[in-house]
């Protein structure tokens, strides 16, 4: 019994005293067994997520992400980390790494990046997460392993806004990266070695700052609460002034470079879209309106977004917005009038309004346009309405 | 001793969590009867009608209502007065898609029904919980003064949902209000 304690309190012991200071993987060097247990248990979180139905669908995007890691990273480094870049469909600003090299991005961070430079800002910075094994050092300064990794999920189960609900589907690892962030020095670390690969790859540095400036204002101004990394004021008050500093020191003749913007918002337009989506039916109206904007700087013509505009309004329907609405439906009818959506957000504002015979035409064009529609029944009650002359 | 052996029998009997039920189900406070189906089992806590037959993760009906203007949970789209059904399906579907809980939602239906004589909506839909399970789920609702009343379905889609479909459509049928003014 005595032996049997001691061999627990050695392991104790040795398991208190692992060393954190390890190589990066760009040098050679071997897994350890903790980290090859990290990976494993990395995977079963992935798994979860992957069969969850928050993946961001769209292969053409994850190619283009996945180019972007390739050029940030040298090939001896992607045979040891196969790093792959996944998009979760969700509005919070967050992008999170497992010690295996699996990057999940969040639409809502990436909605607001302006070109490949920020992208390869946040990549960069991410894998070096991995790269310089930081979760491993991190699981390692932390005593009771076991009670952490099961509480963190619980922790987070209190704060609102389906933060706790995601926390679980993201597993606690994925957890630990994305919320609490690693130590001031490991950030710090990532921010510096990022900043490397990011300028060694050929882009701007000074969009470097820039990306988080611009996260920062989006959460000041539209008065975020969010528990994620880089959906907290501080950590990207830190982030700012971090690279401010590297550009000021070793970088400051180091001006100039890819920034790729066309391409990189051409490749983006439908996650701006799609999350302005996530953000109408979260009611956050203005934040949405915000994203339809960005993409129309994108996409003018599109009549999809000139409606989405008219959707945002007529939902809002604040003093004014009825009529907002109805110029925003008119002009993507201008631009395609065979776009069957504008034509029913007419018809129901004409509904609502009482003018019969308008509400009656544009449904009826609703129809005409798309006659398998879902909600067919509710407009042909309203057809029936019209026609009987009965007040809404 | 057996007078006591009755009173705390009753007493274990009287804070029982759930109830079987059938019949005749009035519920004074949140102002609805419906007929319940024979041998479900009704929760006690809370004041909305929630019964089972087989266990939550099986099959459950849900009865509740909640104030108009209150807050939602996960959307900050509210239900107002004088709403249509389709714009009130419209916040209600929106609040459910904007839970993070509800994996791989898909709105199968979303039609203009009548409750009581009230018109209102229902919604089909179906989804995935954490552990992979797929579910399947109908929910009316409709608008009355100051309340948004629904009704829900919700069970396993495999074997479960159909099972019970009837029974449930059986409760929506007898759903009235105690009090119509």
């Amino acid at each position: 019994m005595k032996f049997i304690g001691f061999v627990f309190l050695l392991c104790f012991a040795l398991a208190g005293c692992a060393t954190t200071s390890l190589p990066p993987v760009t040098q050679d060097f071997r897994f350890e067994e903790d980290e090859k247990r990290l990976w494993l248990r990395s995977e079963e979180e992935q798994k979860v997520i992957n069969r969850s139905g928050v993946i961001y669908r769209d292969k053409e995007l994850e190619v283009y992400l996945n180019e972007i890691a390739k050029k940030l990273q040298p090939p001896e480094v992607f045979t040891h980390i196969p790093f792959k870049v996944i998009v979760i469909k969700n509005h919070l600003l967050n992008a999170f790494i497992y010690p295996n090299g699996v990057l999940y991005i969040h639409t809502g961070i990436l909605a607001k990046m302006d070109n490949e430079a920020q992208l390869s800002t946040l990549l960069a910075h991410e894998m070096t997460h991995a790269t310089h094994r930081h979760l491993v050092k991190l699981f390692r300064d932390i005593k009771n392993k076991t009670a952490f990794l099961s509480t963190v999920s619980v922790t987070l189960g209190g704060v609102g806004g389906g933060i706790g609900e995601l926390a679980t589907l993201i597993g606690a690892l994925g957890t630990l990266g994305s919320v609490t962030g690693y130590s001031r020095e490991l950030e710090t670390e990532a921010d510096m070695e990022g900043l490397k690969l990011m300028v060694k790859a050929g882009y701007d540095p000074e969009e470097a700052p820039k990306l988080f400036t611009h996260l920062k204002k989006g959460i000041e101004e539209e008065k975020k609460k969010e528990p994620f990394f880089f959906g907290t004021h501080p950590r990207l008050q830190e982030r700012v002034e971090n690279y401010e500093n590297f550009l000021k020191g070793q970088y400051k003749d180091k001006r100039g470079g890819t920034m790729n913007s066309e391409i990189f918002l051409e490749k983006i337009h439908k996650v701006i879209l799609d999350n302005s989506r996530l953000d109408l039916k979260a009611g956050r109206f203005n934040i949405a309106e915000r994203g339809i904007e960005k993409y129309l700087t994108i996409k003018p013509n599109d009549p999809k977004a000139h409606c989405f505009l008219g959707e945002i309004y007529r939902q809002k329907a604040e003093k004014g917005d009825l009529e907002k609405a109805k110029g925003y439906y008119q002009k993507a009818i201008s631009i395609d009038p065979s776009y069957p959506d504008a034509h029913k957000g007419m018809g129901f504002i004409y509904f609502k309004q009482g003018e019969k015979g308008l509400a009656k035409k544009s449904l009826g064009q609703y129809l005409s346009l798309s006659p398998q529609a879902m909600d067919k029944a509710y407009i042909e009650e309203y057809i029936k309405q019209c026609n009987e002359g009965e007040k809404p | 001793m057996r007078r006591y052996i009755w009173i705390i029998l009753i007493l274990v009997v009287g804070c029982a969590p759930w109830t079987q039920v059938g019949g005749l189900y009035k519920n004074e406070s949140y102002n609805f009867s419906v007929e319940l189906p024979q041998g479900w089992m009704r929760w006690n806590k809370g004041e909305h009608l929630f019964i089972t037959r087989d266990g939550v993760s099986l099959q459950y009906i849900q009865i509740g209502r909640t104030k108009i203007e209150d807050p939602l949970k996960h959307t900050k789209k509210k239900f107002s007065k004088g709403m249509l059904p389709q714009e009130a399906a419209e916040v209600y579907l929106d609040n459910i898609a904007s839970n993070s809980n509800i994996l791989n939602l898909e709105v199968i239906e979303n039609t203009p029904a009548t409750i009581n004589g009230i018109p209102g909506f229902k919604a089909v839909y179906t989804h995935k919980n954490k552990d992979g399970l797929k579910l399947k789920s109908i929910h009316y609702g409709f608008m009355v003064g100051d309340w948004f009343y629904s009704i829900n379905y919700h069970a396993a889609q495999r074997y479960y949902f159909e099972k019970d479909l009837k029974a449930f459509e059986r409760v929506v049928e007898s759903f009235k209000l105690i009090k119509t003014a």
